[in-house]
């Protein structure tokens, strides 16, 4: 494999060099009006000297080609016909003297179905609420909705959403257990955490926002101090405002520093009853006080609840037997001296207890083919119900489970709002596209 | 990864993430380098510049991973561009142009740094390498200052609502070749960038604050533009779909320009034939 790689390599150069020695010159300085027109022979200038003029893959460099000049069409590509055709109306006619050119695409890859990146439920009015982060809203069903086998999707009772609401890249949910109040948590563009009365439906204006920092992603509360906690992933901290916060409020205490072990933070969980505070760690780091970044492994960060300032882990969980991959958001069941996590990137729920450190192995881990778990981000335990809430990001539903669920368990009840098997694009903030000229393929960052 | 020719609820490819992959959930830019067929990401959490094999998929780590201490990269890192031409991987980092070579692996010092005073490099975010007219162009993510206004929240020279251009080999405190920007340019701030046959083309994704800000498009100018150049090219528009066009990417070979909308969460494809 190496061997072709450097073999390839070195055709390419071949055929620079001789594209090089070819020796273009350039005799004729090419008017900037004519560039619109011209292409790229209009881009250049006369230097006097032989010039690269362009760096073209050889056909033999095409994967699966090797030097075939007929281009493979996937079976599947049935509107390819049909894309030429709407190329060709799409070059024509469409481009302004001045430039403008207001054409419209000739594919669209996007995910027409919700994804869902946090769950909670309000056990006094038995409903479920669902964060899509794929359309940006709210959506809620019944808490013993269960989407049958032969059904398209659910419909949901009701939808949050639109651009009056301010829901965008929302990753987290809080629901007040006294009046129902909605705090959803925006990740990465919009900077703000949002607050809805619990009947709230359809393209409203917030009841009440904060701006929150860059980044935020988790969300706990500590309703006997009535104070809220919030995660940012980096630079890494837990903010805690008032409960009541908004508008330009500032935080009353932060938790940073390079003592803290804070490495690119998820979700936050609290635990009142002893006074902890749980956070999980991606692990990617940098300190403005450090040159140069580091990776991490995977962590759970424990501290006093009140804790500020650059204070260290009270303990941290951490380690192979860990299983930690990607954790999303957190719980505590306090009741039972539990610690549930979302393991995003491993398809699994870990349940440890909640005084485990280091590279402690959980004490039940829900996986495998049957649990329906994709992508696992969020979960909501609840202890009135003995039940474990679960939002699967890749597969468009959310699967419940008994609390003490273990193994390969199949869910109770599955809220399922795309058609089954259908798997999640995840297409989630995307900053940057590149295109892989050999596989054809598109590559797209999240 | 997608099919080139995939559309709506299309399954991926394949999909490189997990842990061991060393990716941050949250990335800003990806290059293909077709020469040698590597996959190029920035962590910017972790101050990494990343290389995966052009065939990764699963939690497969990188091949190469640039970061430490000696490679002068400070805060986050974002964006990224490679020269398969020259070897090179260049990195735009606030008020500075990191230039590393491509096969560079762990804790290397950069062997050109484009920074000082006379760079007007301030909060660069996005870069572009041109290895055949040599040049290398830069801009930032935030917006442009109000006319006259400097400093503050808003662009001081070198800032987002520019295009910075440089010699592909400057080195130290280099002059730009030459700077577009003004109210012709209707750039707010830029996001991606790339360029083929001698065109900057660029995204212009509006004002950050705004889930959909008016006036996004897709830019083109010509790497001979200077100063208050409005675009050649402006796909913008109702018929385009755009509401926050981030990142975009040509094909070449099928005479495509592809851009990725960030309030869409949608990948959209042009047939842009003027370009090729």
């Amino acid at each position: 494999m190496r061997r072709d790689r450097r073999s390839t390599g070195r055709s390419f150069l071949i055929a620079v060099l001789l594209a090089v020695s070819a020796g273009i010159l350039l005799t004729e300085q090419a008017k900037q009006g004519d560039m619109a027109a011209g292409g790229a022979a209009a881009q250049r200038k006369p230097t006097g000297q032989p010039q690269l003029v362009s760096v073209e893959q050889m056909p033999g460099m095409t994967l699966g080609m090797d030097g075939a000049m007929c281009e493979w069409v996937p079976a599947s590509a049935s509107g390819n016909l049909l894309a030429s055709f709407a190329q060709e109306s799409g070059a024509a006619g469409d481009t302004t003297r001045d430039g403008f050119t207001d054409r419209a695409p000739v594919r669209l890859i996007r995910d027409n179905y919700p994804t869902y990146s946090a769950i909670t439920v309000d056990t006094n009015t038995n409903e479920v609420f669902l964060q899509d982060e794929n359309l940006f809203g709210v959506k809620v069903f019944d808490r013993l909705a269960n989407t049958p086998p032969s059904a398209a999707f659910s419909e949901p009772k009701r939808v949050l959403g639109g651009i009056d609401t301010k829901l965008e890249f929302n990753c987290a949910l809080y629901i007040d257990p006294v009046n129902g109040d909605l705090y959803s948590v925006n990740n990465d563009t919009v900077d703000r955490m949002v607050v809805f009365p619990r009947n709230a439906r359809g393209n409203v204006k917030p009841m009440r926002e904060l701006h929150s920092p860059h980044r935020t992603y988790g969300i706990a509360m500590d309703e006997t101090a009535q104070e809220m906690f919030l995660t940012v992933q980096h630079p890494p901290q837990v903010v805690v405002y008032h409960k009541e916060a908004s508008g330009e409020d500032e935080p009353i205490r932060v938790l940073e520093g390079d003592r803290t072990k804070l490495e690119d933070a998820h979700g936050i969980a609290l635990d009142t009853k002893n006074g902890w505070m749980f956070i999980s760690n991606h692990g990617s780091s940098s300190s403005p006080r450090i040159k140069g970044g580091w990776f991490s492994p995977p962590s759970i960060s424990v501290y006093p609840i009140k804790a500020s300032g650059d204070t260290p882990p009270l303990r941290i969980i951490s380690g192979e037997k860990t299983q930690l991959n990607w954790p999303g958001h957190i719980f505590v069941d306090a009741e039972h001296g539990e610690l549930f996590v979302a393991n995003d990137a491993e398809n699994s729920i870990l349940v440890f207890r909640a005084t485990d450190q280091g590279d402690a192995a959980p004490t039940r881990v829900i996986q495998g083919p049957t649990t329906g778990l994709s992508n696992p981000t969020g979960l909501f335990v609840d202890t009135k119900n003995d039940e474990l809430f679960v939002s699967n990001m890749g597969n468009h539903s959310a699967t419940v489970y008994r609390r003490a669920a273990n193994g390969d368990a199949a869910p109770l009840r599955t809220i399922r709002s795309a058609p089954v098997g259908k798997q999640a694009q995840i297409i989630g903030n995307p900053g940057a596209v590149a295109y892989d000229s050999r596989r054809e393929e598109i590559l797209v960052p999240n | 990864m997608f099919a080139r020719l995939a559309t709506e609820n299309a399954q991926p490819t394949r999909v490189i993430a997990g842990q061991r992959t060393l990716l941050a959930r949250t990335m800003h830019d990806i290059r293909y380098d077709a020469v040698n067929d590597e996959i190029l990401v920035a962590n910017p959490f972790a101050q990494a510049i990343m290389t995966f094999r052009g065939g990764a998929q699963g939690e497969e780590p990188p091949v190469r991973i640039i970061q430490g201490p000696s490679t002068e990269i400070f805060a986050q890192v974002d964006r990224l561009d490679v020269d398969p031409v020259h070897d090179e991987i260049l990195v735009p980092n606030h008020d500075q142009i990191l230039v590393y070579r491509r096969t560079g692996n762990g804790d290397v010092a950069p062997i050109r740094v484009i920074k000082g005073p006379d760079t007007q490099l301030d909060d660069v975010e996005s870069i572009a390498v041109d290895p055949v007219n040599d040049i290398i162009v830069v801009a930032g993510a935030r917006p442009a200052a109000a006319p006259g206004q400097t400093g503050g929240g808003g662009q001081t020279e070198g800032g987002g609502g520019e295009l910075i251009l440089f010699r592909r080999t400057a080195n130290g405190n280099a002059k730009p070749l030459g700077i577009i920007g003004g109210p012709k340019t209707e750039i707010v701030r830029i996001n991606q960038i790339q360029i083929h046959n001698g065109w900057i083309i660029a995204t212009q994704p509006g004002k950050y604050e705004e889930q959909e800000p008016e006036g996004v498009f897709v830019g083109v100018w010509s790497i001979h533009d200077r100063g208050d150049a409005a675009p050649r090219w402006k796909l913008g528009g109702p018929n385009t779909a755009m509401k926050k066009p981030r990142g975009v990417v040509l094909n070449p070979a099928h005479q495509e320009l592809i851009v990725a909308d960030m309030r869409l969460n949608t990948i959209l494809t042009y047939y842009f034939p003027e370009l090729f």
